[in-house]
């Protein structure tokens, strides 16, 4: 074997192997396109930027990826983010209280929220877009009796104050916040039990079942994190935006669907890596800013990112059915050195 | 068999001619050349052990196995058949009865009759009138009294059934393939089913009929053609009369020689005791599948459970591991009650159980080697808060090394792998937990010979180190040769228990088809 085919074979390898092989390949060329096109997309400001803007997305991702590996499906993030954040609010501006305690209330709805979904996915078996589908109406329909559809505006100075603060006077808080969140998210994954119990379930839920793994518990808590983090996402945007609005968040059960599956994770579960997914939030707010900075409308972006989904679905699938030859060429192989031995 | 019997034939015109059907699987040969035909007015059995090429045939039949897909020929009448789906098949008159009833459970008796074949008025709608009467005289042949507008979901097993055959009538077929009709159904629904099949026969629709139960095959069908290893072996007729010592033998055949490690027996103390288990049908509501069962298990003991397929083994021992809902039942551990709801609680107990569909519930797919076979024990690496990979790994790789998994590592892909060597990785998962007692379910289906043989070794070592050990398998030879008991489960209880040497393989399967 030669060392120049040794390589390839690796690089194959590699790209069948890792599940983010399909983003970071999207990322480089991305990156190196959106340069040419436009010089300025890597200074130092503009990355800041997309981080900064990405930082939203990527808390609500690791939630997503952990739901979508066990093989479930959150649709009620973008409610339960607009929700979070007004209790917050109002818990601030009408009731007074300390800002961390509203912080905290606003988190315990996002936790209410996912439990009901989690019992409803888990106990009453309604299937997870269903169940997740009635719980968007629900904390939206929340949303609007609240507010009557009026922002609660205005937040407390130190509360607004919050999202802006720069870690050593340059870096947002948001991104190393949530980089922290996204790195948690990554060793729960990929090196507890339970990380490895979601992966189970997502793969085969029975087997994972015949080895003792407690289903009921691990989705439980993936649906409870989920809108937890959610929550914590739309109340940090509330601070950025120094309201809390009873539309934010609509449609972000999308993005961060979106971004989780260009990030290589399977929505039909079992594979998919957290770094996978945190860079694909990152390559949705890259691709969203290299477009605005491109002067493309926004209704002309709405394409661009569907036809990336698709096309990293297509991927995907084209990595799946590369694995899947292999995997039927290679017991065949193996017979055949059984027979001869 | 005989020249009276050639006679017959040609005497009669055959409806279905099989020349010599080869199918090959990527690995095995399903089928290796068959040839038979099926006559006018005739009940054909088509009877074999698991795996002896009769589903595989049904489904080129059937067309769910294309044209093409296979080689020789078939030829219905006189016009050779490529049949590209199993709708073409239909439309050619040939008419199947599965198994698992495949009715839409939520619509009515007279849709599913019609389906797909809905009568139309002549502005395109559907005749709602000719669908009741067509449905009405459909049921009237299969002898049901039935209000056609009720929804199948309601209806017994047995009248589900009937509602399937009245639908595969409705198709005006030449040929009807009914797959162990009788699976779901008592005996006396069982005696009405087959005075109906009688009737068709007469009425000039050729049937074939597939079971395991010998003593139905003998009572019922003109006709039994023995399949092995693919292979049509040998055909009798009801004419000559049945012999079911010979028809049992031709089903078994050869013997596998010195696959099997000598068996040194340690028995010990009782281990486990299960009483009165009854577990309810996985598929059929109201209906038990395991109705009354007790038995113990010792230590280093091999308990073996035969029967056939539907007779309940797997379901007694999913419902003892936990994996299944059982009706009642107790189970005694070292003399002492546990209950056990969940696979966790049983693990925790010190069970393990190797499942018959490693597919479905054996491996997890999107997993590697170390990942599968780490999935149980995977609470005891971890420190601190992380799983320890070094461990994890060291453990994995002794596994590996152990069971001779072939495979470039243990970072392999477990989909990667053949049929054998998945069966040892998941094995592994089960041997590095702290098992007392290992629940096998058909431990050596699909597998090649050495791989095999590797497995009863590692049985023998497993039960001197103390670990008690039941085995379900379809393989009579397996059974006789490694266990030191034999449970035989029929009809959801034990018919009869044999010790070591008692048993052989015509007396296990008296016992298991209730001859």
């Amino acid at each position: 074997m030669t060392q120049d085919k040794k390589t390839r074979i690796n690089f194959s390898d590699w790209f069948l192997r890792r599940p983010e092989s399909g983003i970071v390949l999207i990322l480089i060329l991305f990156v190196a396109f959106a340069t040419c096109v436009n010089p300025s997309f890597l200074s130092y400001k503009n990355v800041i930027n997309i981080l900064r803007a990405s930082g939203f997305t990527l808390i609500s991702v690791v939630g997503m990826a952990l739901i979508l590996i066990t093989g479930g499906l959150d649709l009620a993030i973008g409610s339960v983010y607009a929700l979070g954040a007004l209790i917050s609010g109002i818990a601030m501006t009408s009731w007074n209280l300390p800002i961390p305690v509203a912080i905290l209330l606003g988190l315990i709805v996002g936790l209410i929220c996912g439990t009901l979904n989690g019992v409803m996915v888990v106990k009453a078996e309604i299937p997870p877009m269903i169940a997740t589908l009635g719980m968007q109406y629900i904390a939206r329909g929340a949303v609007s009796v609240l507010t009557k559809g009026v922002p609660i505006y205005p937040l407390p100075d130190a509360f607004i104050n919050l999202e802006p603060t720069k870690l050593f006077g340059a870096v947002p808080i948001v991104i190393p916040f949530s980089i922290l969140i996204a790195v948690i998210g990554h060793l729960i994954l990929s090196s507890t039990v339970f990380g490895r119990s979601v992966y189970a379930i997502g793969g085969n839920q029975d087997a994972a079942r015949i080895s003792g793994i407690n289903i009921a518990r691990s989705k439980m808590i993936v649906y409870i994190v989920m809108s937890v983090l959610a929550a914590l996402a739309g109340i940090l945007m509330s601070s950025r935006l120094g309201s809390a609005e009873p539309s934010t968040g609509t449609g972000l059960e999308m993005k961060v669907i979106c971004a989780a599956v260009i990030g290589g994770i399977s929505v039909s579960g079992g594979l998919g890596t957290m770094l996978g997914a945190s860079l694909g939030a990152l390559f949705m707010e890259a691709l969203t800013n290299s477009l605005t900075v491109m002067r493309i409308s926004v209704y002309w972006q709405n394409i661009v990112f569907g036809v990336v989904l698709v096309l990293s679905v297509l991927l995907d699938q084209y990595k799946r059915q590369l694995i899947r030859r292999r995997s039927t060429r290679e017991p065949a192989a193996e017979k055949h050195e059984h027979e001869k031995s | 068999m005989n020249t009276k019997n050639r006679e017959d034939r040609n005497m009669k015109q055959a409806v279905l001619c099989v020349r010599n059907v080869v199918k090959r699987f990527p690995g095995t040969i399903a089928l290796r050349g068959v040839s038979f035909d099926l006559q006018e007015r005739e009940i054909l059995a088509l009877v074999g052990e698991n795996g002896a090429g009769k589903s595989t045939l049904m489904k080129i039949l059937s067309g769910i196995y294309p044209y093409r897909d296979y080689e020789g020929s078939i030829l219905l009448g006189e016009t050779e058949c490529h049949f590209s789906s199993p709708a073409a098949s239909e439309a050619a008159g040939i008419a199947m009865i599965y198994q698992e009833l495949n009715l839409e459970l939520d619509l009515t008796v007279a849709e599913n009759i019609v389906l797909g074949h809905y009568p139309k008025t002549k502005t395109g709608r559907i005749d709602w009138q000719k669908v009741r009467a067509d449905a009405s005289a459909m049921l009237y042949e299969v002898g049901l009294n039935l209000n056609v507008d009720m929804t199948v979901r309601n209806l017994s097993p047995s009248m589900q059934q009937l509602v399937s055959i009245a639908r595969a009538l409705y198709r005006k077929p030449k040929v009807l393939i009914l797959d162990e009709p009788t699976s779901v159904l008592t005996e006396r629904e069982a005696d009405n089913l087959m005075q109906i099949i009688r009737t068709l026969r007469d009425k000039g629709i050729s049937c074939i009929y597939i079971s395991h139960k010998l003593d139905e095959i003998f009572a019922l069908c003109d006709r039994t053609v023995v399949f092995r290893d693919g292979i049509k072996i040998s055909e009798f007729s009801k004419q000559d009369g049945y012999d079911s010592a010979r028809v049992i033998e031709d089903m078994i055949g050869r013997r596998l020689v010195s696959m099997y490690p000598e068996r040194r027996v340690q028995m010990g103390e009782e281990v486990l005791r299960a009483e009165h288990f009854q577990v309810p049908h996985p598929f059929s509501y109201g209906k038990n599948i395991v109705e009354d069962v007790s038995f113990t298990l010792h230590k280093g003991e091999i308990l073996g459970l035969a029967g056939l397929v539907g007779a309940g083994r797997s379901e007694l021992v999913s419902a003892i591991f936990g994996a299944m809902p059982k009706k009642c039942g107790k189970l005694y551990l070292d003399g002492k009650p546990v209950e056990i709801t969940n696979p966790e609680q049983a693990i925790a107990c010190g069970l393990g159980f190797l499942s018959e569909d490693r597919k479905k519930n054996g491996f997890v797919w999107s997993m590697n080697i170390r990942e599968n076979m780490t999935l149980v024990t995977l609470r005891t690496l971890v420190r601190k808060v992380f799983i320890d990979r070094k461990k994890e790994s060291r453990l994995a790789d002794s596994y590996f090394r152990k069971l001779q998994v072939k495979a470039p590592g243990t970072e392999t892909p477990i989909t990667s792998l053949s049929g054998g060597n998945q069966q040892k990785v998941i094995l592994a998962k089960w041997l590095m937990s702290d098992i007392k007692i290992l629940m096998l379910d058909e431990p050596t289906r699909g597998i090649d010979v050495g791989t095999k043989a590797e497995i009863y070794k590692l049985m023998q070592e497993l039960t001197d180190g103390g670990i008690s050990i039941m085995m379900i398998s379809s393989e009579m030879p397996e059974l006789l040769a490694m266990c030191d008991r034999i449970e035989v489960l029929g009809k959801g209880v034990i018919q009869a228990e044999f010790s070591r040497g008692e048993a052989d393989e015509i007396r296990l399967l008296q016992a298991a088809s209730c001859t």
